[in-house]
């Protein structure tokens, strides 16, 4: 499932992937509030002008007008930063897109701390406010490969669909050939016994870093990444969770009601289960700056994420 | 052809006559928001009988979207009479486990979208009509909200994208009644002048009397016939407008928690002037 070469980088995700879309799918409208350019979308805008529409700066009628674009016969798949999304249209995604049956795209890109802007950029609670939403689909891709595959299967959910989405430098880790992205489907990267590492987005970037380190120190681990959120896949992941006796849950997101949080009301849910630990963003107001930075402030760079999973694994 | 204008007009006095004892008589077991439903018969007569087109399956070729959900009792009195409801089923209006919601979700017949946060049917109006223009149709989009509603940022996001897009297949109605939940429009915050800020937005605007059926009328052929720009009907009307007893006794009663004893009053003043209708 994941590519054995050395890692590719696709600078440009989301252009190739829409234009791809859109080329197939003339039913699909693909709308920015001012972003464009910084969500990478230049060929649709260019070449299929038709398919795109900008509603200038104004999150909550971009999403108003995607969720009446969708109530005409489009597939309409609203793209801005992940924080203007939730915080500034929160409401007209429950109410507007989230009580009808047609199917609804939100993108949020630069997720947590994928946005080096500081608090006001970093959306750090998006999944957590989304997976609160009936019958709202949540998806948190790793990779290029997992982006795209996703994004093809979101245009026949019915419903409210939010992904986050990758811009620029983004790995492709997953092989195209033999990974197939299904809703709610979990998926088993490293195999092992001793501490069961759950991850997401790039939280399973992050975690297959860590691991290397791991394999290099002898720390028996798995990985299973879960990229659906909502609907989650609870047998998958209790089946999972219940061969080991520590897991721990890592994510680009606030520790409070992310990943870590569903993985603990599913073991809950289920009875006695192992300790879990999670390790993401913590409950505070993140720095700004890098990528590589902001995790090594919140020990969420490789060495640090190894380091906890080692002493974890050894009792501590 | 005056003659046949006058006709048509005395028709659909008829008819918001009709819709405004359908308010009355939903709303008699356990209240509702019956001062904005007979308020806003008039309008509800033109657009349901006249202005909107029908397809062969007795259903509206043009599309209406209810942005105040407040403001559904209008259109279960008007679809009564359409015949897409019962008055048995609309009697359950308010009741524990009905069918008929105060502010409807999307999918119920004859609600385009999940109507009751407010501020955001504008902008999905926009988005239908910005959509239905795209793939080439002809149908027209109706959104209906309110003065208060003005408050709210998103109505505001939603006129500058319609002006912006030049969206003339759309036609916003507004209820300008100058109450609010908690007093008088220009009281808590003041909105108008209404026509002349949606102007600036790149709307033709039209002030008219909203129990006016001929100034209602006028104001849907003029919109029809503005073809560069959205168009909007600031609608002035007040509660219970076209029931006297009520409007005298109920002014400023934006919800009305209970039928009151003037309700048979009101009932019988709408059968007598259904008689006269009938007469004439």
């Amino acid at each position: 499932m994941l590519l054995n070469t050395d890692i590719k980088i696709d600078k440009a995700p989301f252009d190739h992937i829409s234009f791809d879309l859109c080329s197939r799918r003339k039913d699909v409208m693909l709308m920015s509030a001012d972003l464009s350019k910084y969500t990478q979308i230049v060929r649709v805008k260019k070449e299929l002008s038709d398919q795109h529409l900008d509603v200038g700066m104004a999150e909550q009628n971009l999403i108003s007008v995607a969720a009446g674009v969708s109530k005409a016969g489009y597939v309409p798949i609203a793209t801005t930063f992940a924080c203007y999304a939730t915080r500034r249209a929160y409401d007209q995604m429950m109410i507007c897109m989230g009580t009808g049956p047609n199917t609804s795209i939100v993108i949020g890109f630069t997720p947590g701390i994928a946005n080096p802007a500081r608090i006001h950029h970093q959306a750090a609670e998006d999944l957590g406010m989304i997976r609160a939403i009936p019958d709202a689909t949540v998806i948190d891709p790793m990779d290029v490969t997992d982006f795209k595959q996703a994004l093809d299967a979101a245009v026949d959910i019915p419903g409210l669909v939010y992904m986050r989405g990758h811009r620029g430098d983004t790995p492709i880790l997953l092989n195209g050939q033999n990974f197939k992205f299904e809703l709610g489907k979990t998926y088993p990267l490293r195999e092992g016994k001793g501490v069961g590492i759950v991850a997401t987005g790039h939280g399973t970037q992050w975690a297959l870093e860590a691991s290397v380190l791991l394999q290099s120190r002898g720390v028996d681990h798995s990985l299973l990444h879960v990229p659906t959120i909502k609907p989650v896949n609870e047998t998958e992941i209790s089946d999972y969770c219940f061969a080991h006796d520590e897991i721990v849950t890592i994510e680009n997101h606030n520790i409070v009601t992310g990943l870590g949080s569903l993985i603990t009301e599913i073991i809950s849910n289920t009875g006695r289960g192992p300790r879990v630990t999670r390790l993401g963003i913590p409950d505070i107001w993140a720095p700004g700056g890098t990528l590589a930075y902001i995790r090594s402030q919140l020990a969420l760079d490789a060495p640090a994420l190894a380091e906890k999973i080692e002493a974890i694994s050894n009792g501590e | 052809m005056e003659n046949n204008a006058a006709v048509r007009i005395s028709e659909l006095e008829l008819m918001a006559i009709k819709i405004r004892r359908n308010v009355l008589d939903i709303c008699m077991q356990r209240g509702g928001y019956a001062g904005q439903g007979v308020a806003l018969a008039d309008i509800a007569a033109c657009l349901y009988f006249d202005e909107m087109r029908t397809d062969n399956n007795n259903w509206y070729h043009d599309r209406f979207v209810l942005s105040n959900g407040h403001d559904a009792i209008m259109t279960y009195g008007a679809l009564a009479e359409q015949g897409s409801y019962s008055m048995e089923d609309l009697r359950t209006y308010n009741a524990d486990g009905t069918k008929i919601d105060q502010s409807p979700i999307e999918g119920q017949l004859g609600f385009e979208i999940t109507a009751g946060s407010l501020g955001q049917g504008p902008s999905q109006a926009a988005g239908i009509a910005y959509a239905e223009r795209l793939k080439g149709s002809d149908k027209r989009i109706y959104c209906l909200f309110s003065d208060g509603e003005l408050q709210e940022g998103n109505v505001w996001e939603a006129a500058m994208f319609a002006g912006h897009q030049k969206l003339s297949n759309l036609v916003y109605i507004i209820d300008n009644n100058d109450l609010q939940a908690t007093g008088a429009t220009k009281d808590v915050l003041g909105v108008e002048p209404v026509p002349e800020k949606f102007e600036a937005f790149g709307f033709a605007a039209k002030r008219i009397n909203g129990n006016s059926v001929k100034e209602i009328l006028a104001a849907f052929r003029e919109a029809r016939n503005t073809t560069d720009k959205p168009f909007v009907m600031v609608c002035d009307t007040s509660l219970f407008a076209g029931v006297d007893c009520l409007q005298a006794e109920l002014p400023n009663a934006h919800y009305v928690a209970k039928a009151s004893a003037d309700w048979q009053a009101g009932l019988k003043e709408l059968e007598h002037k259904l008689n006269i209708h009938a007469l004439n």
